[in-house]
């Protein structure tokens, strides 16, 4: 494998708290992880104030999670999570074979609360997933229909709008596109998964900013029993290649979730992501 | 022999006996059904001695089986590798933790605690109808029916030798203690309840006092340098076992159910850190799971190369073509289960009670989701007598068995607690619909030496001490005391206020229609229900103060009203409730039922009001009267006395900054420190200490600085001096703590206070300023107190400062 591409990503993520805070825990998943396709090279990740504790540990599926609880008062949390990738597979294969299916590829064909289908979405599904048709080609009219039909819509939808209404009303954002494909996929009896990732966001000139810049982004991956799995981006109509940096996967977004934390405070807090992909190589 | 009348009886004495121990059973979704009494039939079920042996081999062979498959499914996952249990049983269940994998409890065992239900058919063959996995409830509730049919039914007990239930406690606090982490010796156990309002509560505040363990609520319990830590009022103690009554789900918000207000955030990190074990472990909820019944048998071959010694119904799981085939060609004759019980709906139906529209609804939900559907084989269930409003009939029994894990095997209670069904159609049997509990014997063959189930003492007796109440009682205490003063001196002030208002309509003169404008708006500034009478649109209400008058009194949705008051101080009571006697809760019940009444706006109304009020002071003054005979002096007494002595200081000074501060002329002030005296039930004391006419020098002199008077402001400040030093301090701390600083300098500045000083005013002043301002810096000293308790004692934010 050679390398194609190297990137640098900072995510910050920012909680300004109106009543100070006593206690927080908080479970981070953005540290990439290794895949056929890219090698985290380095993660560096900065937490202010200083935390209490910290573990670190893969999940279920895999993903690097760090845990860390912060046990003072304080008024502002900082996360700054620094990592290098290398980008080192093809471009349009993204090849990663589990070690035969003890459950790990049937999983991903259930529904979860985040996924539920109902028979518009299955209906929606059937004109992609028609018989006679490889369940790539399948997968990859279904991400051309979507980036068609939906209309990119930030502040439509939150991370709890069901894709029943997503479908619905046309709209969304890279979540919501995953989650409905998804649910799609699943109605017809086939896996596929979740992917966190962020996307390269600075463009050759001329060429128009590809959505979901300076902010965490999401595709769908499905699996097909001859390739493996393989990965589709709605949002953007593309199959991720050397723009997609991976973080990792899962049934649907609570699975891979960015940054879950619970504070005991009894105010409101502010939040702020910032997003820089910056390509080394 | 009894004969029916002495049956009867003795029926009768038992349901009283379990109502007087406060033997409750909560009913989701229907306020009156709360704390719903315990209803138990006198006549046993019984097992005899040749066969509760084969009974007992089955138990505990499948409590090993499903032990293992629960270490599997989290652990190695042979059995879905090797293609003995399809992989959709397990991964599409909803209960398969992902968060929990690869976590192992410290022990010999997984599944400590195992409870299942059985069903003897009408060919007398024993079947294993449900399996209770995640925290199995029902064995408190037998011991309480054992120990109230050994009371009311003693003879019983000679003439048959009944089995006792005590060896599985005993195995129970084993089971427990072997699971510790990383074997600490004596570990410091707690039982972990969802709160009050869980429909087996009784069960776990029963438990607790039986086994000597603290009961705690999410809340008191806090995750900090991965380890679990109960707040209590004497700091922070490490918990080592958690005993749960609370579903997978809700024990962390953190990584589980993120809405869960009832887990302890971070709980299951400290778990996978191995600084706490927990029974069950979070996860074991997979085991609920009719899908696994078709696979047991080949399970049981795989493990323990035995076969299963209680067979499984016959059972057809729908995630197999011709399996789905068969449920769907028979569906009318079969049990249909879901593989979980979804977030809307029961997880059972007996197809055959369906429509023809049900049955097809039902047959396209199974074709959507097949892999989530069971059908079963529906087992005849035998029946046995039961005795029902005086006429012994014939009922269907399911038996609940409990088993416990410890390093030496599993341990099963030589008896259980039976249900059965309220009516005698039902297919499904649940305490959740009504029904009614029986006691099971186990019959021996040797003579049973002691007859009562004797409460075994704790091997490590918990001292009584303040240090060792939880937090979280001790906050609700504190605001159980701080709730009586608050509803007590608002009923005291309304009816001062209607009884003038009530009186003065009779007799109008300048004086009185002021007068009586002044306690209007002071009422309203004193209950803090603003607008009313001192905020926009008053000038009407003043002019007609009826209707706003009974909404202040009567209007439960409205901030500050006294019945608004009335349900916090309920609420309070309620998170508390094993601290309350079968009196307190009589008297908070008449409470309750004087707040729904509808009074109407008449004269006659009026006086109902002031009836009303008479009664709810005198029934707030009994359960003052009750907490001092029913609660542990050294545990919660001191906490609510503080939470009585701040609020009765703090409403007394706002009283008076409300009625006396102001200037309007003698005759006004007159009436109105006459009413201040009446609301403190204190007229009669003025009258008899003084032997003068009122004057605003000596209502101050009664209400502020007699220490001999139990309603005045030195006499609280003074009980706080002393319960104040009594709470749990740092011996190393020899400095003064933050509220021990306010209360002195509150005590400093009463003593300090020139008398004479504070009734002074210049002719055109239009209120007392000394006075006002006096009251001003005493009520800024003593309501610093309860934010420095709160953080000291019950949130445990202040850092130690050494």
């Amino acid at each position: 494998m050679s390398l194609r591409r190297k990137y640098n990503i900072t995510h910050r993520t920012t909680y300004t708290y109106f009543e100070p805070v006593s206690v927080c825990h908080n479970v981070l998943r953005l540290a990439p992880r290794n895949t056929s396709q890219q090698v985290c090279r380095h993660v560096a990740i900065r937490i202010s104030p200083e935390p209490d504790t910290v573990k670190e540990y893969e999940d279920f599926f895999g993903n690097k999670v760090i845990y860390f609880s912060i046990e003072k008062e304080h008024a502002r949390l900082m996360v700054d999570v620094q990592s290098e990738v290398d980008i080192v597979g093809p471009p349009t294969a993204s090849l990663w074979r589990p070690m035969g299916d003890g459950g790990e590829i049937r999983q991903f064909i259930f529904e979860t609360p985040m996924t539920a289908w109902d028979e518009e979405i299955e209906q929606y599904a059937r004109v992609s997933f028609q018989p006679g048709r490889s369940v790539l080609e399948a997968a990859g009219d279904l991400m051309r229909r979507i980036y068609t039909d939906f209309e990119f819509t930030p502040g439509f939808t939150t991370i709890s709008t069901p894709v029943a209404e997503v479908i619905r009303e046309r709209k969304g954002v890279c979540q919501d596109y995953a989650h409905l494909a998804i649910a799609c996929i699943r109605s017809v009896g086939l896996p596929a998964r979740y992917v966190s990732g962020y996307i390269e966001t600075v463009s050759p000139a001329g060429v128009e900013k590809l959505i979901g810049a300076d902010a965490s982004h999401a595709w769908f991956s499905v699996y097909d029993p001859a390739m493996g799995w393989m990965d589709f981006d709605p949002t953007n109509n593309m199959i991720p290649g050397d723009q997609h940096i991976t973080i990792g996967w899962g049934r649907d977004y609570a699975d891979i979730a960015p940054m879950k934390g619970i504070i005991l405070s009894s105010g409101s807090h502010g939040l702020k992501v910032s997003v820089d992909v910056k390509r080394l190589a | 022999m009894l004969s029916a009348d002495e049956i009867s009886g003795r029926d009768e004495d038992m349901m009283r006996l379990l109502k007087e121990n406060g033997v409750t059973y909560n009913i989701y979704g229907d306020p009156a059904g709360l704390n719903r009494p315990w209803t138990l039939d006198i006549i046993p079920f019984l097992v005899s001695q040749e066969e509760w042996p084969v009974i007992e081999a089955g138990l505990l062979q499948r409590a090993r089986l499903l032990d293992l498959i629960l270490a599997d499914i989290y652990g190695e996952r042979q059995l879905i590798r090797h293609g003995i249990l399809p992989v959709d049983v397990v991964y599409s269940h909803a209960g398969f933790l992902r968060p929990c994998s690869g976590i192992r409890l410290p022990g010999a065992r997984h599944l400590v605690l195992y409870a299942a239900d059985l069903a003897r058919s009408k060919d007398g063959r024993i079947w294993v109808v449900n399996d209770r996995t995640q925290a199995p409830s029902g064995s408190g509730y037998a011991l309480e029916n054992r120990t109230a049919m050994t009371r009311v039914m003693p003879e019983l007990f000679e003439g048959l030798q009944v089995r006792h239930l005590s060896p599985y406690f005993h195995a129970l606090r084993n089971g427990l203690n072997d699971i510790a982490p990383h074997g600490r010796p004596n570990p410091r156990i707690v039982i972990l309840t969802p709160g009050s309002s869980n429909e087996t509560y009784f069960e776990h505040s029963y438990l607790s006092s039986y086994l000597g363990f603290t009961l705690v609520q999410g809340n008191d319990l806090i995750v900090k340098d991965n380890h679990v830590w109960l707040k209590t009022m004497g700091g922070l103690e490490r918990v080592d076992v958690i005993l749960r009554r609370m579903d997978d789900i809700y024990c962390d918000p953190l990584e589980l159910k993120e809405d869960s207000q009832l887990g302890v955030p971070g709980l299951l990190q400290a778990v996978r850190s191995g600084n706490v074990s927990i029974a069950n472990p979070i996860g074991s909820g997979i085991l609920e799971n009719p899908g696994l019944m078709p696979f047991l048998q080949p399970i049981a071959r795989y493990f323990l190369s035995e076969d299963l010694l209680i067979p499984t119904i016959a059972s057809w799981w729908c995630g197999q073509p011709k399996e789905l085939d068969y449920v769907l060609a028979h569906l009318p004759s079969l049990g249909i289960k879901r593989i979980y019980r979804s977030p809307t709906g029961t997880s059972s139906v007996d197809a055959a009670s369906l429509s023809a529209r049900q049955l097809s609804d039902l047959r396209d939900r199974i074709k959507a989701h097949p892999s989530l559907w069971v059908g079963q084989e529906k087992v005849d269930i035998a029946s046995s007598p039961a005795l029902i409003k005086g006429k012994i009939e014939s009922r269907r029994v399911l038996f609940r068995s409990f088993l416990v894990g410890t390093s030496h095997g599993y341990e099963a209670m030589a008896g259980g607690l039976c249900r059965t069904p309220s009516g005698d159609g039902n297919f499904i049997i649940s305490n959740q619909t009504g029904g009614v509990s029986k006691d099971a014997w186990v019959l021996s063959p040797e003579r049973v030496r002691i007859l009562t189930v004797l409460k075994e003492a704790p091997e490590k007796p918990e001292p009584d001490y303040i240090d060792m109440l939880p937090s979280h009682a001790a906050e609700n205490l504190f605001w159980v005391g701080r709730y009586t003063e608050r509803v007590l001196g608002n009923a005291r002030f309304l009816r001062t206020v209607m009884q003038f208002v009530a009186e003065g309509n009779k007799l109008i003169t300048e004086p009185t229609r002021q007068t009586e404008r002044s306690l209007l708006v002071a009422l309203t500034r004193y209950s803090y229900t603003y607008p009313g009478f001192a905020g926009e649109g008053s000038e009407g209400k003043l002019g007609h103060p009826w209707a706003e008058l009974r909404d202040v009194l009567l209007n439960g949705d409205r901030a500050g009203s006294l019945k608004f008051n009335f349900l916090q101080f309920h609420r309070a009571i309620h998170e508390v409730r094993e601290h309350w006697s079968t009196d307190t809760w009589r008297v908070l019940r008449i409470m309750d039922e004087e707040f729904r009444q509808d009074i109407p706006l008449s004269h006659h109304g009026h006086l109902q009001m002031l009836r009303t009020l008479d009664n709810l002071i005198t029934f707030i003054v009994a359960f003052i009267g009750l907490n001092r005979e029913s609660i542990s002096r050294e545990q919660g007494w001191i906490l609510l006395d503080v939470g009585r002595k701040i609020e009765t200081s703090l409403l007394l000074i706002t009283l008076l900054r409300t009625t006396l501060v102001a200037r309007s002329g003698d005759a006004v002030e007159y009436h109105l420190q006459q009413s201040v005296l009446m609301s403190n039930e204190s007229l009669v004391n003025y009258r008899y200490k003084y032997r003068m006419p009122i004057t605003l020098g000596l209502v101050l002199d009664l209400m502020l600085f007699d220490p001999n008077n139990p309603r005045s402001l030195t006499y609280q400040v003074n009980r706080l001096k002393v319960y104040l030093k009594n709470l749990p301090k740092n011996p190393a701390v020899y400095w003064l703590t933050e509220y021990e600083r306010l209360i002195l300098e509150a005590d400093t500045l009463l003593k300090l206070a020139d008398k004479n000083e504070l009734t002074l005013a210049g002719p055109a002043d239009k209120e007392y300023r000394v006075l006002n301002d006096f009251l001003a810096k005493m009520y800024g000293l003593l309501s610093g107190i309860p934010d420095v308790i709160s953080k000291t004692y019950f949130k445990h934010e202040l850092a130690p400062k050494i």
